[in-house]
C-alpha cells in the first residue's frame, strides 16, 4: 500500500483536517445496518458527472435529508427547511420524492414563465380522472360571472359577517371570518339556495383538499366530486332554462367547442379554482397584523396601507406553498439535465424569502419598498420590483392584457376583495386584538396543503 | 349562522402538523399516518388497514413505502398492489410500481420502452457505468467485465474462492468476544462478521486484481458506497467513498497500464490477466478507457458483488436454521441442494427489491395511463411472491416444484410449471455477476458447513420482532446471524 498511500494521501490532507476537525466522529449505518466506517477518508473534492455539477455550483447535500421534505415539522413549518435548500442546494435533486426543489426567487419565476419547457397538470389528473370534465375558467362569461358577483357581493358578506361576531362577542379569525368569507363569496357566485350553502361548502373542501397523499382523502374528494355532479345536474338544467347572471347560468349557456357544458365540467371549473389564496391570505394577513403591533398600527392610522397589507403577507406567509410543473422534454437548467417528465416543485414559500430579492425577508413590512406593489400583468415583476409569487393570483392569463372586454384580472379582483374584508372588519370591529392566551401560529393541516391560520381567537371593544 | 363552517372545526382538529415536542393535538377520529412511525407493527403476513374504497378494495397510503413496519413486513402489501393495484401511482414518491411477475418480464425485455434507472440515481456514486445505459452502448460495457464474470474465466478461479473462505474460517481463533464465544465446547459465532460480510468483497477483490492489503478498505467502499446512492440518506458518505475508490484505484490503474498483473490457477499456472489489467488495455471505438471509465466499471463491480452475496448467504443460513428438516436435507446432499436452497432463498428473500425504470413514450399498463418519462419501478419482491407464478408464495420451501433452479439466463426460464426468480431481474439487464454470485453463495456455504457441527440458531443473541419471534427479513437482508455448533 505504501506508494499508493503516499501519492493519495498528500493533495487533500490539508483540507481534509480542517474540515474534519470541528465534528467528533459519528457512526452512520448504511441500508444493510452495517456501520460505514471511513477508512481514513482524504476528502477533498468530488470529480465524477455529476459530482462535478455540484461542485460547480458549490453543492453537497450533507445539509439536509430528503425525509425531512415530507416530516411532521415541515408540514407545521417549512421555512427553516427551505432556508437550507435555497441557500445551499437551489435546485435540490431529492431522491427520495423523486422532484427537483426550485427556491430561488428568479429560479421560480423562470419555470412559471416557460410553457415551451415546463407543464402544469391539473388536479383532476393526481386525481386519476383526467378525462371527466372540461376546465372552463377561461372563458369569457365565466370570468365575467365570477368577476361580478365577487365585485357585488364582497362588502355585503363581509359586513354580515362582521354583524355576525359583534353579536356573538369573539371569534376564531381564522375560520369564523377568513374562511367563511371566501365560501359565502363562492355561494354567492354559484347562487345557490341557502338551505343548500352548508352541504355544497363541506362536499367543495373535500374536493379540493384530496388529491394529495391521502388515500383516504381521495377517496372522499372523489365522492365528493360525484356527489356535487349529481347536485349540479338538476340546478344547471334549471338555469339553463331560465338563467340569471351567476356563475352556473353562465355555464350552463355556454356552448364552447366540444358542445354544450355539463355537470362534470362546471365542478371540473370548480375543482380547478381555487379559494385558498383568499381565504389564506386573508387569514395570514389578520394572523400578521395581530402579532406585528406596529404595522397594524400602521394599517389602522392609513386605510390606503390594507391592500399592502394583503400582498406583504402574500409573500411573507404565502398560503400556497408550491406548485409542481413538469419537463415536456429533456431540459437543461441550472447546470442539471432533468429528463423528460421530471417534476419541478416551485417553491413559493422559499422564493418569497429570497435574500436577494428582499431586504430581510423574514420580516413583516407593510409598504415595504423592495416589493412591487401593483399588478405584475400576469408576470412577477413590475418596475423592476419582484410581486411575491402567489398561485392562483399571479398566473399569466392565455388572454393578452386587451382590458376592454375582460374583467379585471383576478389578481385585482382577488387583491381588491380582501382589501374590503379588511376594511370592513377593521372598522366594525375597534380594539380588535388576540384573545389573551392565544397563541396562534401557520400551518398545514396536511403535506402540500395551505399553510395558514386555523386558530386566530380574538376579542375586540363592545 | 356559521354553519358553512361547521363542518371544518373537525377538519382543522384532524391535522398532520406536530408541535416539535412531538405531541399529537388530537386523538384522531379515524386511522390516520404521517410520520413513518405511525403506521403499527403488524403480525407478518397482514397488512395494516390503511382505509377502504366504496367498493371494500384495500386503499394504499404511500406513506407506509418509508415506515418501519414495511421494511419488515413487505408482502401483504404487494399483494394488496398486485391484487388491486398492479400498476399503483405513488404521488408521493412520484413514482409507478409494477407488482406482477408477467408485467415485469415484459418491461423487462422491453429495452426500447423502459429506459434504465433514472439518469443521475446511481452514477454521482458509482459513477459513468452501463447501469443508465441501454441497448447497444450497454451490452457494449457491460461485456467489458461481464465476460469475466462468467464460463471459463471463473470456473478458472474457483479454487481462489475455496481458499479465501477456508482462510477467513481459519482465522476465527484470533477473533475477539463479540464475534466468536467458546462455552463448554459449544462455539458461537456471528457469521456476518466473521465471514459473510467480508467474503464476497474479498473474492471480488481477488478477481479484480486488488492487492491484498486494499480489502479492508474495499469493505468500507462497498458498502458505503452501496448505502449511499441518490435518494439516501447516506449520499455523502457515499460521494466520499467513491472519492477514496477513485484516488486508489487512479494510481493503481497507472501502474498497471506499465506493469500487468495475472491470475493464477489451482497449479499456480497464470491464466490471464486480471480484470483491472484487462480493462487498461480496452478500446472502445478505439480510444482506451479513461481511469474514470475504469473506476467506474470497478465501483459498480465492488458494489454489486458485496452487499447482495453478503445477504445472499446470511439469509440462506437464517431461513434454513428455522427450517430444520429443509437443513437436514441440504446438508444429505450438499451437490445439488446448496443450489436449491441458493434459489428458494433469493425468491423468498431477495437481498436487491428492484430496478427502476423510465418509460420512454407514453403508455398505459392496466387502466393506468403513465406519461412518458415517469418513473416505473418493478418490484422484484412482488414478482418472486406473486401468487399467479409461485403457489404458497410466503412459504420457503426448497422442496417447491415450481422454481426453476438451474443457472439463470438473460432469457429467463418457463416451462411445464417452472419459472426462475427474479431477484437477478431478466431480461438485457440481467446481473451480470448472478452466477459468480451463486458460485460463492454455494461454495462459502459449503466450507461453512463442513466447520459447522451440529449448527443451531443462537435465539438469544438475535434480534426479535416486536411480538418475541425472531425478526422476519422483510426487505432489508439479515444484518447478523448468530450461530451455535460443537467444538468436538
Amino acid at each position: 500500500m505504501s506508494t499508493t498511500e503516499a501519492t493519495r494521501a498528500t493533495p487533500g490532507a490539508g483540507k481534509a483536517q480542517t474540515e474534519a476537525a470541528p465534528e467528533a466522529p459519528k457512526i452512520t449505518y448504511g441500508r444493510n445496518g452495517v456501520p460505514i466506517t471511513p477508512g481514513g477518508v482524504t476528502g477533498h473534492g468530488f470529480r465524477t458527472y455529476e459530482i462535478h455539477q455540484r461542485e460547480r455550483l458549490g453543492q453537497s447535500t450533507a445539509k439536509i435529508k430528503p425525509a425531512q421534505l415530507i416530516s411532521p415539522e415541515f408540514i407545521r413549518n417549512p421555512y427553516p427547511i427551505l432556508d437550507i435548500l435555497r441557500e445551499n442546494y437551489p435546485s435540490y435533486r431529492d431522491w427520495l420524492e423523486n422532484s427537483y426543489w426550485i427556491t430561488r426567487y428568479d429560479d421560480v419565476t423562470s419555470i412559471f414563465t416557460d410553457d415551451a419547457n415546463f407543464e402544469t397538470r391539473p388536479r383532476r389528473w393526481f386525481y386519476n380522472i383526467a378525462d371527466y370534465g372540461r376546465d372552463l375558467r377561461l372563458e369569457l362569461p365565466v370570468l365575467f360571472a365570477q368577476a361580478n358577483a365577487i365585485d357585488g357581493n364582497a362588502q355585503a358578506v363581509a359586513e354580515e359577517i362582521v354583524g355576525d361576531i359583534r353579536a356573538k362577542g369573539g371569534a376564531n379569525l381564522g375560520i369564523d371570518f377568513a374562511a367563511r368569507f371566501a365560501l359565502e363569496l363562492l355561494v354567492r357566485q354559484l347562487d345557490l339556495p341557502k338551505e343548500d350553502a352548508p352541504l355544497f361548502c363541506e362536499r367543495y373542501w373535500r374536493m379540493t383538499h384530496g388529491f394529495n397523499v391521502d388515500p383516504v382523502a381521495e377517496q372522499d374528494g372523489l365522492a365528493a366530486i360525484r356527489e356535487l355532479t349529481e347536485y349540479f345536474r338538476p340546478l344547471l338544467a334549471k338555469r339553463r332554462a331560465n338563467p340569471g347572471d351567476d356563475l352556473v347560468s353562465a355555464i350552463a349557456t355556454l356552448d364552447p367547442a366540444g358542445g354544450p357544458a355539463t355537470a362534470e365540467d362546471l365542478v371540473v371549473t370548480l375543482l380547478e379554482g381555487d379559494h385558498e389564496t383568499l381565504h389564506g391570505g386573508l387569514a395570514n394577513t389578520l394572523f400578521l397584523l395581530l402579532t406585528n403591533a406596529d404595522e397594524f398600527q400602521k394599517v389602522k392610522e392609513e386605510r390606503r396601507m390594507a391592500k399592502f397589507a394583503f400582498l406583504e403577507a402574500l409573500r411573507h406567509s404565502a398560503p400556497v406553498l408550491s406548485a409542481r410543473r413538469f419537463a415536456l422534454h429533456e431540459v437543461e437548467r441550472f447546470g442539471k439535465l432533468i429528463p423528460e417528465g421530471g417534476m419541478l416543485i416551485c417553491s413559493a414559500g422559499a422564493a418569497n424569502r429570497d435574500p436577494r430579492q428582499y431586504k430581510e425577508p423574514e420580516k413583516f413590512i407593510v409598504g415595504r419598498k423592495d416589493l412591487c406593489q401593483r399588478e405584475p400583468r400576469g408576470q412577477y415583476r413590475a418596475d423592476g420590483l419582484p410581486a411575491g409569487i402567489a398561485f392562483g393570483l399571479g398566473k399569466p392569463s392565455k388572454h393578452p392584457a386587451v382590458p376592454e372586454d375582460r374583467p379585471r384580472s383576478l389578481y385585482a379582483i382577488t387583491r381588491d376583495t380582501a382589501t374590503t374584508a379588511l376594511n370592513v372588519l377593521i372598522d366594525g370591529l375597534p380594539g380588535l386584538r388576540l384573545k389573551p392566551g392565544a397563541k396562534p401560529e401557520l400551518r398545514s393541516l396536511k403535506l402540500w396543503d395551505t399553510h395558514t391560520c386555523w386558530d386566530l381567537s380574538v376579542e375586540f371593544d363592545n | 349562522m356559521d354553519s358553512i363552517t361547521a363542518f371544518l372545526s373537525n377538519i382543522v382538529e384532524n391535522t398532520d402538523a406536530r408541535t416539535s415536542e412531538g405531541g399529537s393535538p388530537s386523538p384522531a377520529p379515524r386511522a390516520r399516518f404521517v410520520a413513518a412511525h405511525d403506521f403499527p407493527l403488524m403480525p407478518v403476513g397482514q397488512a395494516c388497514d390503511m382505509g377502504h374504497a366504496p367498493d371494500g378494495t384495500p386503499l394504499i397510503d404511500p406513506r407506509i413505502f418509508n415506515a418501519p413496519e414495511f421494511f419488515r413486513n413487505p408482502y401483504p402489501y404487494y399483494k394488496i398492489m398486485r391484487d388491486h393495484y398492479p400498476v399503483f401511482f405513488d404521488k408521493l414518491h412520484n413514482c409507478y410500481y409494477v407488482t406482477r411477475y408477467d408485467d415485469i418480464t415484459t418491461c423487462y425485455f422491453d429495452d426500447e420502452g423502459f429506459n434504465t434507472i433514472p439518469k443521475g440515481s446511481s452514477s454521482g456514486v458509482l459513477g459513468n457505468t452501463q447501469l443508465e445505459l441501454s441497448g447497444v452502448e450497454h451490452r457494449r460495457r457491460r461485456n467489458l467485465y461481464g465476460q469475466h464474470l462468467v464460463g471459463k474465466s471463473l470456473d478458472n478461479r474457483l479454487h481462489a474462492i475455496e481458499s479465501i473462505g477456508e482462510e477467513m474460517i481459519a482465522d476465527w481463533d484470533n477473533l475477539d468476544e463479540s464475534i466468536v464465544q467458546d462455552r463448554n465446547g459449544v462455539r458461537s459465532v456471528a457469521i456476518g462478521r466473521a465471514f459473510a460480510n467480508e467474503f464476497p468483497i474479498r473474492v471480488v477483490c481477488d478477481v479484480l486484481g486488488f492487492p491484498k492489503e486494499s480489502r479492508k478498505k474495499f469493505f468500507y467502499w462497498y458498502n458505503s458506497m452501496m448505502s449511499g446512492l441518490g435518494g439516501s440518506e447516506t449520499h455523502h458518505q457515499g460521494l466520499e467513498a467513491r472519492q477514496d475508490l477513485e484516488d486508489y484505484v487512479g494510481t493503481l490503474v497507472e501502474e498497471r497500464r506499465a506493469h500487468p498483473t495475472y491470475l493464477y490457477d489451482a497449479a499456480g499456472n497464470p491464466i490471464g490477466k486480471d480484470i483491472i489489467s484487462k480493462l487498461c488495455e480496452t478500446q472502445i471505438d478505439g480510444d482506451y478507457l479513461s481511469t474514470e471509465e475504469i473506476t467506474s466499471n470497478i465501483a459498480l463491480v465492488v458494489g454489486g458483488g458485496g452487499e447482495t452475496t453478503r445477504g445472499a448467504i446470511l439469509n440462506m443460513w437464517y431461513l434454513l436454521l428455522q427450517h430444520p428438516q429443509q437443513l437436514e436435507a441440504v446438508l444429505a446432499d450438499p451437490e445439488t441442494m446448496w443450489d436449491v436452497a441458493f434459489h428458494e432463498t433469493l425468491r423468498h428473500s431477495t437481498p436487491i427489491g428492484g430496478q427502476p425504470r423510465h418509460n420512454s413514450f407514453d403508455i398505459e399498463l392496466h387502466g393506468v395511463k403513465i406519461p412518458a418519462g415517469s418513473l416505473v419501478n418493478m418490484v422484484d419482491f412482488s414478482a418472486n411472491h406473486d401468487d399467479r407464478i409461485f403457489k404458497d408464495p410466503e412459504v420457503f420451501n426448497i422442496f417447491r416444484p415450481d422454481l426453476y433452479s438451474g443457472k439463470l439466463l438473460r432469457s429467463g426460464y418457463r416451462k411445464e410449471g417452472r419459472c426462475s426468480h427474479m431477484a437477478f431481474g431478466v431480461g438485457p439487464h440481467l446481473c451480470p455477476g448472478a452466477w459468480i454470485s451463486h458460485q460463492e453463495a454455494v461454495i462459502g456455504s459449503k466450507i461453512l458447513q463442513r466447520h459447522l457441527k451440529n449448527p443451531r440458531l443462537n435465539v438469544d443473541k438475535m434480534p426479535k420482532d416486536f411480538d418475541g419471534s425472531l425478526m422476519p427479513i422483510g426487505l432489508i437482508s439479515a444484518k447478523e446471524i448468530w450461530i451455535d455448533y460443537d467444538l468436538n
